[in-house]
């Protein structure tokens, strides 16, 4: 049975309880009394009342809008490492072929016309593989783009050098790089030899606001997360995404973490964190953590696409292959039937509105069993659909549903605590805006 | 506003005062950007006019 209207806990927090509408993620925060009890004052009561209606309707706005705003291309299927988690077949990255330079301009003319006045520039995201494999020609595409598009680019940073630093700064593209872990030898057996190459790129950033790790937590490197917080920060990065691995390919069942640890080390690199970011000058936030909290205190400001429900894929964002089919996230690539067209003969429009992409749109928690009885269902979005339809049923919970449901009950406590800003960068946090408090 | 219940209790030898009945809720919006974008300019954008590191 789906719970409508609030739900009320009071075991959760130790010496507080809290009030939730998992539809519209209305909270409040309660102290307990002597006797454990808890009261709900009437300002609380009152307050949901008022703002129920408006928050239903900006949450359903939120969440069922095709509001496309990127688009992640990759220009090569091919990639210089074998990392054993990878959503993109070992296969396709070894014989996958690579765009040339007319076919992605053709692309990002393609683009570019679909977001004609829009009145912002969308983002485009070179990705999976390895897009550095084809430097010259994404280099060449940013530069010629740059009035249209913001871009970002994710790479094992193998054949990043340092002429290119200066590059992608100058450009201000968003930079993700990937790092599983602190210690080489741990890292290298996951991310397969790039421990030394990335390390020196980061460095060679030197704290560029524009650049994140990725790291992917996996039975080689869980133990080792806080430790992975501690490095980056000396390292100056302002911000590691901490993503569960994907279990999409099979391959990748075999570095699974176990859920209960994962969630604990998490927690404490999260509180490293917090607590570097307050005693230096120098503030680090775990983004996938922040989108959680954000998922709480605001959550139409969410960036991350993963754990809203419906997800982004095939409704925010897309990805076209280095075939040019047009995926509803890059997570699909090794799963059949889901191109929504392509990009060298059909429409974006047409993709948007194609069976795989609406099948995605329609993938929501209160279709799932599970889900809809969860108070936490529109914090975690229950990702991913595409990890989920290999292990068989799109319409089942997370993988990884305790390690967020653990998750979710801190952020809460960080929150009675009032420690969440430190969760963010400081220009992101002032950047929001209070349309209600108590 | 919310109301403050003063009076205390002798307990254990020691005078206590009750828990406030407090509640804290609030809610946050973005004042620039909005659904959608990736993580890459994502908590606090990278911005063009901002001088380089």
């Amino acid at each position: 049975m789906n719970k409508k209207g609030l739900v009320i806990w009071d075991e959760r927090l130790a010496d507080k309880g809290f009030i939730l509408d998992p539809d519209n993620v209305f909270w409040a925060i309660l102290c307990k009394g002597e006797d454990g009890g808890i009261t709900i004052p009437a300002q609380a009561l009152s307050l949901y009342e008022k703002t129920r209606d408006s928050l239903d309707g900006q949450m359903r706005d939120f969440r069922f809008n095709s509001n496309l705003t990127a688009v992640y291309i990759d220009p090569t299927d091919r990639c210089n490492a074998n990392c054993p988690y990878c959503y993109v077949p070992a296969q396709i990255r070894k014989n996958g072929r690579s765009m040339d330079r007319k076919e992605l301009a053709f692309i990002l003319e393609k683009i570019s016309k679909y977001f004609e006045g829009e009145g912002r520039k969308a983002v485009i995201v070179f990705h999976a593989s390895e897009p550095l494999l084809v430097k010259d020609i994404i280099f060449e595409a940013i530069e010629r783009f740059s009035a249209h598009f913001k871009f970002g680019l994710q790479t094992n940073a193998i054949l990043l050098e340092k002429d290119d630093v200066e590059f992608l700064r100058s450009q201000r593209v968003g930079v993700g790089i990937s790092l599983d872990s602190s210690d080489p030898a741990a890292n290298d057996r996951s991310r397969t030899g790039n421990f030394e190459k990335a390390v020196r790129a980061i460095e060679m950033f030197n704290g560029y606001e524009g650049l994140n790790v990725i790291t992917t937590i996996t039975k080689f490197n869980v133990t080792g997360l806080t430790r992975m917080v501690r490095f980056l920060h000396a390292k100056k990065v302002p911000c590691v995404l901490m993503n569960p691995v994907r279990l999409t390919q099979k391959s990748s069942h075999a570095v699974r973490p176990n859920e209960k640890a994962m969630a604990k080390y998490f927690i404490e690199a999260v509180n490293e964190a917090i607590g570097l970011s307050r005693r230096t000058k120098h503030r680090i936030i775990i983004g996938n953590f922040s989108n959680i909290i954000l998922g709480i205190v605001a959550p139409t400001a969410r960036r991350l696409m993963c754990d809203i429900s419906p997800c982004g894929g095939g409704r925010c964002f897309f990805t076209i292959t280095a075939a040019g089919e047009m995926i509803p996230c890059g997570e699909f690539i090794g799963l059949k039937g889901f191109s929504g067209g392509n990009i060298f003969r059909d429409s974006i429009e047409d993709a948007m509105g194609s069976s795989p992409f609406r099948k995605i749109r329609s993938r929501f928690v209160e279709k799932i069993d599970e889900c809809k009885s969860c108070a936490f269902r529109n914090i975690c979005g229950a990702p991913c659909p595409a990890e989920l339809h290999a292990f068989g049923d799109m319409f089942q919970p997370s993988v990884f549903c305790e390690f967020y449901k653990a998750v979710i009950e801190y952020a809460f406590r960080l929150i009675a605590q009032g420690q969440e800003r430190y969760c963010f960068r400081e220009e992101a946090f002032n950047n929001l805006e209070y349309e209600y408090k108590i | 506003m919310r109301r403050v219940q003063k009076k205390c209790r002798k307990q254990n030898g020691k005078w206590t005062r009750p828990a406030k009945p407090g509640a804290i809720s609030y809610r946050l919006k973005c004042a620039k950007t909005a659904n959608g974008l990736s993580h890459f300019v994502m908590y606090g954008d990278v911005d063009k006019k901002q001088a380089l590191v």
